[in-house]
């Protein structure tokens, strides 16, 4: 259990430069996900603090204390790869107690700790097979147990997820999580899943091209994101987004003009998001396109004189049918104004007159 | 709407025929296909069969003729086996069909060739004066080294050789692979290159090399020499195995506090124990027929390895006592034939698991 501080930490390959100076910092017992795209950093971020890669500037710190020089192998930090990489040679049981092998524990040391860990993700009957003998979810215990067993400062779990099919991937997101609430061990947990991210971790790094976005909760993140980039990757189905332009305190987009409450100047992007549009009333007048249902709601795209749209009803009832006249609303707390050429959220609302 | 009447078939159809017509087809053509193969493979086989048999049969001078007889037996049997393999479907009933061939040709072998067999052509491994037995002085002066000599050089020889090039190929392919260097890529076609190169045309050169060093004369001076014209292709090969083990597991075992050099040999060594194998097997059997090295670098008797032992026992001024010449090579062939029964099974064995896609 360690707190985790990233001083200006940056890495770069020659010309290419994976990771931008970057600082943060992550509390004692703390689930953070690092969140992004593909080559946005987070892989390089996790093997930084795993020793594997040494930074190209900046300080990394365990506990106050700079680790910059202590190897990979004397960190003991935990780490759980997208592909397991168990060592397809050794058993179970020989795989788990690897890390414990460069340790000096006495035997029952080891047979405790293997029986502990063991019993923490449930594989006390696999220990005799060899990896390719075990499904994805087993291999992905083996990993988290081999990971736990040398009771790690860190906690490192790059896309744990990702490899699953969707039912099994539920049961190990509060597999997971129930875990590191148990062991208290802080954790850093690199996705691409927004899902996975807002689930599982108590703060979220949003990371895009080798740079941090935003750090913040899950509900920071949707409701108050920093940027177009955040706002836009939090949420599924994703924003709807209305280019135009703000003056004279309006937002002009299309011939249509409407209020805005705050400061607000320029090439500007309005940001509604699809459970935000009330649909049935409300001064904007749209054209079902297509209607998707998802069971427990309903997808609409609606034609605007904003542009297209999409919006949610919950529920099964399906209000509206494909090439309705309906109207629309939104409330002047859902919105979200971006700046369009910083891409940063502006400190203002966009109002329906009604 | 008119209904455009399709031609079915009215007569029952003929399964029976049928299924004669495909087995009558299916025969023709494996028979066919194992005849040509048979026919290919007799020009490898003979020259095998008659090295056996004149080494246990021969007397000086090149006596065939129970390589006839066996051929004249063996050959029919070998007929009426594809026959019966080819005509009877129940493998019960086929294996007995073979094992009854096997003994009656085994019968017919006894009473044709047996009374014509002896190992007088095997003295040589219990009588080193080989060179007074034969038709005249040999070249080398009378005297002839013990064949027992020969066969611990070779055998050293070709083991520390094969342990040199595993030593170093396994070692050097792991660098390749992990790590960007300078010169890495020239390094590679280097040593395509290298491997390409006709190693005949470096003989004077490493004569006059290994005799300035001191090492002429030497199993030694050999054992270097050949050891690095079989690197190159031992270090491609150790690269392309290594290149196949994910770096995950590496970083994996870092991590679980392994050094570097401790994850490789935990980790990733057992990870490509097929690969060191295969070139150590390949450089032993290098090692074991080298010849040409072998003939320039060492003169002295007792450095003689198998090799020269067999090109010594050929050459004669008064011409050649072949039945000796084949049961050395037999001898000679033995070792080989038996490491690649014993190792087949591990080369061909590959599993990779643990880790996912």
């Amino acid at each position: 259990m360690a707190r985790i501080e990233l001083d200006r930490v940056s890495k770069r390959w020659g010309e290419v430069v994976a990771l931008e100076p970057t600082s943060l910092a992550i509390e004692n017992g703390e689930f953070v996900a690092v969140l992004g795209p593909s080559g946005c950093g987070k892989t390089t971020t996790l093997l930084l603090l795993a020793g594997i890669y040494h930074p190209s500037s900046g300080e990394i710190r365990f506990d106050g204390a700079p680790v910059n020089e202590v190897e990979a192998k004397d960190r003991n930090v935990g780490i759980v790869f997208q592909s397991y990489a168990l060592y397809p040679h050794m058993t179970v049981r020989q795989n788990i107690l690897f890390p414990l092998r460069f340790r000096h524990a006495s035997a029952q040391e080891k047979d405790r700790r293997l029986a502990e860990a063991a019993a923490l993700v449930q594989i006390e009957s696999l220990l005799e097979r060899l990896p390719n003998q075990l499904s994805g979810g087993q291999q992905q215990r083996v990993a988290l147990a081999r990971a736990l067993i040398k009771a790690p400062q860190l906690l490192l779990l790059d896309e744990p997820l990702s490899n699953l099919d969707a039912s099994l991937r539920l049961a190990m997101r509060s597999e997971i999580r129930r875990l590191q609430r148990r062991t208290g061990v802080t954790t850093i947990l690199v996705t691409h899943d927004q899902i996975e991210a807002t689930t599982m971790a108590d703060r979220i790094v949003c990371m895009r091209h080798g740079r941090i976005e935003q750090i913040g909760t899950a509900d920071e993140l949707y409701g108050r994101p920093a940027s177009l980039f955040v706002a836009s990757f939090i949420g599924a189905p994703p924003i709807n987004l209305i280019a135009g332009r703000a003056e004279d305190g309006a937002f002009k987009a299309d011939g249509i003009a409407l209020p805005v409450d705050g400061e607000a100047r320029g090439d500007v992007i309005l940001g509604v998001r699809p459970e935000g549009v009330s649909l049935g009333q409300g001064p904007l007048s749209a054209v079902v396109g297509e209607v998707e249902p998802m069971g427990r709601e309903t997808l609409y795209v609606l034609e605007t004189p904003l542009g297209t749209l999409r919006a949610l009803e919950a529920g099964a009832q399906r209000s509206f049918g494909q090439g309705e006249r309906i109207q629309l609303g939104f409330a002047a707390s859902d919105t979200l104004l971006f700046d369009a050429s910083s891409e940063r959220r502006l400190p203002a609302r966009v109002r329906l007159a009604s | 709407m008119s209904t455009a009447a399709l031609p079915l078939a009215d007569a029952p159809v003929d399964w029976h025929a049928l299924a004669a017509q495909a087995r009558f087809r299916r025969r023709l053509s494996t028979g066919l296909l194992y005849g040509a193969m048979a026919l290919g493979a007799l020009p490898v086989l003979v020259p095998y069969l008659w090295l056996v048999t004149v080494a246990f049969s021969g007397r000086t001078g090149a006596t065939t003729f129970v390589l006839w007889r066996t051929l004249a037996v063996a050959l029919p049997a070998l007929v009426l086996a594809s026959i019966v393999g080819l005509v009877i479907d129940d493998a019960r009933r086929r294996r007995r069909g073979f094992l009854l061939i096997a003994a009656v040709t085994a019968l017919i072998l006894a009473f044709v060739a047996g009374p014509h067999l002896h190992l007088h052509n095997w003295r040589f491994l219990w009588n080193p004066d080989v060179a007074d037995a034969m038709l005249g002085a040999s070249g080398v002066g009378g005297k002839f080294p013990s064949v027992w000599t020969a066969f611990v050089n070779s055998l050293v020889l070709a083991g520390t050789q094969m342990a040199l090039v595993v030593a170093v190929a396994t070692l050097a392919g792991y660098y390749i692979s992990r790590f960007a260097f300078s010169g890495r890529a020239v390094f590679l076609q280097g040593l395509l290159v290298l491997h390409a190169f006709p190693a005949m045309t470096l003989i004077i050169p490493i004569f006059l090399m290994m005799y300035w060093i001191g090492l002429q004369d030497t199993i030694a001076g050999v054992i270097l020499v050949i050891a690095a014209l079989e690197l190159p292709f031992a270090i491609f090969v150790m690269k392309g195995f290594f290149d196949a083990v994910p770096w995950d597991i590496e970083m994996s075992a870092m991590t679980d506090g392994a050094s570097r050099r401790q994850a490789f040999f935990h980790v990733v060594l057992p990870q490509v124990k097929v690969g060191m194998l295969a070139i150590a097997i390949f450089a032993f059997i290098r090692g074991w027929e080298e010849y040409v090295f072998v003939r320039t670098l060492l003169i002295a008797q007792e450095n003689w390895t198998m090799s020269l032992y067999l090109f010594w026992t050929i050459t004669d001024v008064m011409g050649v006592d072949y039945a000796l010449v084949s049961a050395v090579g037999v001898f000679y062939v033995l070792p080989s034939v038996i490491l690649y029964l014993l190792t087949q099974r591990y080369l061909t064995q590959m599993t990779f698991g643990g880790i996912k896609g």
